[in-house]
């Protein structure tokens, strides 16, 4: 009987004692095992969640609030310098303006209504006067809704954001003008189109200029289908705009960068401009979510580390207990390899038992551990900034998504965007636990620390107990 | 043949030093049972410690047919005891958790014998020692005092070394008993043509010896 199998014979010597250590090993592997599949879980949400928010940063005028006012406009050369900056992939550039019914040969789809007529303030051409409501007449100017235009250096992505309509343009006919284009064409919204019965090769005017339409998209909107797309540089020119940019669209490289780009961007254009990134709304309300990874990655240690306490106590109490079978094994010519090693293997063993009682009960209590730690961790406050989340994710023209039209960013594709916001729906404290491979490889290597660790100081003892001192006292 | 000269061994307590070996010089042939006798506290276990190898001496030399034992490392002491030395105790020691032959493997194990050859090789000693086949599997809570010591000689005895040393075996037995284990010892150091040095304070035992040496603080001497 070699060292090894003496060790796990040991290990069943006193029915009591391994009983009892096995089922303190068992409960402090069965909580290691809960926190690795909480945390797995909880990490798998955020990743999915932070993914789903898209790797754009918007830049706007700073206190710009569309045509509503606000602000001064940012200038193409402040815009073309976040280019420079690292891990931006590109800058989209648009400047917004309006075509009132002086300035064109279109005319809105869009019906003034009631609501059209009480702000009709805000730039519309005077044509008539109405009287509004039955007791005192009050003149009002009433007005037809302005043209949108969106001058842009991206044809594809333009109305994405709220600012500029939400949705994803898609091409129905035509094709799409180069993004560096200065020619006077336009891609125009199909509802405008149908209004003003425009094809591609039709022409209107704007600012007195006739323009060509290359290109007629839908978005899935009145309000997007009512706008007309330019090239960016054709826009500044003929509104008289030179060189101003009313938002911009920051890219970047890896979702994990938006956090750091959005400083750097707020440090240089701060001043002059609001720069607002999904990033940080949805770490905010990741907040609890990371909380409870932080919980459970200290209880995971903490769980493995008294694990490797309970052990190595028990084996030094087991060492101590047999000190004289020790000597006696010295003085029979056992080297203290060999009595190291049996010590370890017994160790081992009780590990070994531990670990698959305790990786069984863990994986079982895992799913109700981890809904008690979000729920006990998140409490209100996650409930509340859930419905935010679903709310605001949800809401039309809001998050419009990773998706693009003409050409899908690098690791998004349009379907995969929906499908994900989609998935928002859910609460982000809907989690899903699950034990792979990876949670039993942990297992395993846990059970590997703890039992060297466990076997450490017990070794040492070994080494130390002198055999003519054991047998002295006989 | 065992041969020591001038072993001197002093323990350095708070109380002051205590002489337990002084200047022991004496010789042992090969298949002779030599009795040392002593009170208590006279040095006899603290000789048998020194003799083998279990503690180092502060002066002085042992040796074994020819070959010096004092001043070999720790790798050349375990090898030393677990191939030229066996040990009998007054309470035995046997490992509780093993059967009588397991305990009889484990000196040979340690000793490096072939696998193979163990089994055997224990069956023949505790048959030599005379314990009854049917209780070589017993573990040593199932066994009497004197069979727990005939297990206990039997690994003593079972990887063939050249020296025995035994500290008081018949000290846990009664009278009759430990009159038989000491004929035991003396048929095995017969057989196997191995040095027996037993400790003990029974006179009648240690007239059963081939030689008596007294020891009496720390010094040894020959009784006629």
């Amino acid at each position: 009987m070699n060292a090894v199998r003496r060790g796990i014979r040991n290990a069943f010597r006193n029915a009591m004692r391994s009983v009892g250590v096995v089922a303190i090993l068992a409960v402090a592997i069965a909580l290691s095992i809960s926190m690795l599949v909480a945390r797995d879980a909880v990490t798998t949400k955020i990743n999915s969640v932070r993914a789903s928010t898209g790797n754009t940063i918007t830049v706007s005028p700073k206190g710009f609030f569309g045509f509503q006012g606000g602000g001064t406009p940012l200038t193409t050369t402040q815009i073309n310098g976040l280019l420079n900056l690292s891990n931006v992939t590109a800058v989209r550039e648009s400047l917004s303006e309006q075509l009132k019914s002086t300035q064109t040969s279109l005319t809105s789809p869009t019906p003034v209504g009631q609501l059209g007529q009480q702000f009709g303030g805000f730039g519309g051409a005077s044509s008539s006067s109405a009287s509004l409501g039955g007791g005192s007449s009050a003149t009002t100017t009433a007005f037809s809704i302005p043209i949108r235009v969106i001058g842009t250096n991206s044809p594809g992505n333009a109305v994405e954001g709220g600012a500029n309509g939400g949705g994803t343009e898609k091409l129905t006919s035509g094709s799409a003008f180069s993004p560096t284009s200065k020619a006077d064409v336009a891609i125009v919204g199909g509802t405008l189109a149908t209004k003003n019965k425009l094809k591609v090769g039709s022409t209107f005017s704007a600012w007195g200029t006739k323009i060509t339409v290359v290109g007629i998209f839908n978005a899935g909107s009145t309000f997007t289908d009512s706008n007309v797309l330019m090239p960016l540089a054709t826009v500044q020119k003929l509104a008289s705009a030179t060189n101003q940019v009313t938002s911009a669209t920051v890219v970047v490289n890896n979702i994990n960068n938006v956090a750091s780009v959005d400083k750097v961007i707020t440090k240089k254009l701060g001043s002059v401009a609001d720069v607002t990134s999904t990033q940080a709304t949805v770490e905010a309300q990741l907040a609890p979510l990371n909380s409870v990874k932080t919980i459970s990655t200290y209880t995971l240690v903490g769980s493995v580390i008294g694990a490797a306490i309970i052990l190595l106590l028990s084996m030094l109490m087991i060492v101590r207990e047999r000190r004289r079978e020790v000597g006696v094994m010295k003085a029979l010519g056992a080297p203290n390899r060999s009595i190291i090693t049996q010590f370890i293997s017994e160790s081992t063993t009780f590990t070994i038992m531990g670990s698959i009682v305790g990786f069984i009960a863990g994986i079982a209590a895992s799913s109700p551990i981890t809904s008690a730690l979000v729920s006990a961790s998140g409490g209100s406050a996650t409930s509340a900034s859930t419905s935010g989340f679903v709310r605001r994710l949800g809401g039309s023209g809001g998050f419009a998504g990773g998706s693009s039209g003409f050409t899908p960013p690098t690791g998004a594709t349009p379907d995969a965007g929906a499908f994900r916001f989609g998935g928002f729906h859910n609460t982000v404290t809907q989690l899903h636990t699950s034990a792979g491979w990876s949670t039993l490889g942990f297992a395993f290597i846990a059970a590997i620390v703890i039992a060297a660790l466990g076997s450490t100081v017990a070794a040492a003892t070994i080494v130390r107990i002198r055999p003519a001192e054991v047998l002295r006292s006989e | 043949m065992l041969k020591v000269e001038n072993l001197d061994k002093t323990f350095h307590t708070g109380a002051g030093d205590v002489h337990a070996v002084q200047n022991v010089t004496f010789s042992a042939n090969d298949g002779e049972v030599v009795a040392i006798i002593g009170a208590s506290g006279s040095g006899k276990s603290t000789l048998l410690s020194l003799l083998g190898l279990l503690d180092a001496p502060d002066r002085g030399s042992i040796e074994i047919d020819g070959n010096q034992l004092a001043n070999l490392d720790a790798a050349g002491r375990t090898t030393y005891r677990s191939t030229q030395v066996g040990f009998v105790f007054q309470q035995f020691n046997l490992i509780p958790n093993l059967s009588a032959k397991e305990n009889v493997k484990l000196a040979l194990e340690f000793a490096h014998w072939p696998k193979e050859d163990r089994e055997a090789r224990a069956e023949a000693m505790l048959e030599m020692v005379g314990l009854d086949a049917g209780k070589a599997d017993r573990r040593p809570a199932k066994l009497s005092g004197g069979e727990q010591q005939r297990v206990a000689i039997a690994r003593a005895f079972a990887a063939q070394p050249q020296l025995i040393l035994a500290d008081e075996p018949t000290g846990s037995l009664d009278k009759s008993t430990g009159q038989k284990i000491i004929s035991l010892l003396r048929e095995a150091a017969s057989q196997q043509k191995a040095t027996v040095l037993v400790v003990t304070h029974d006179e009648k035992i240690s007239e059963q010896a081939d030689r008596r040496l007294e020891i009496e603080d720390g010094v040894l001497k020959e009784i006629a």
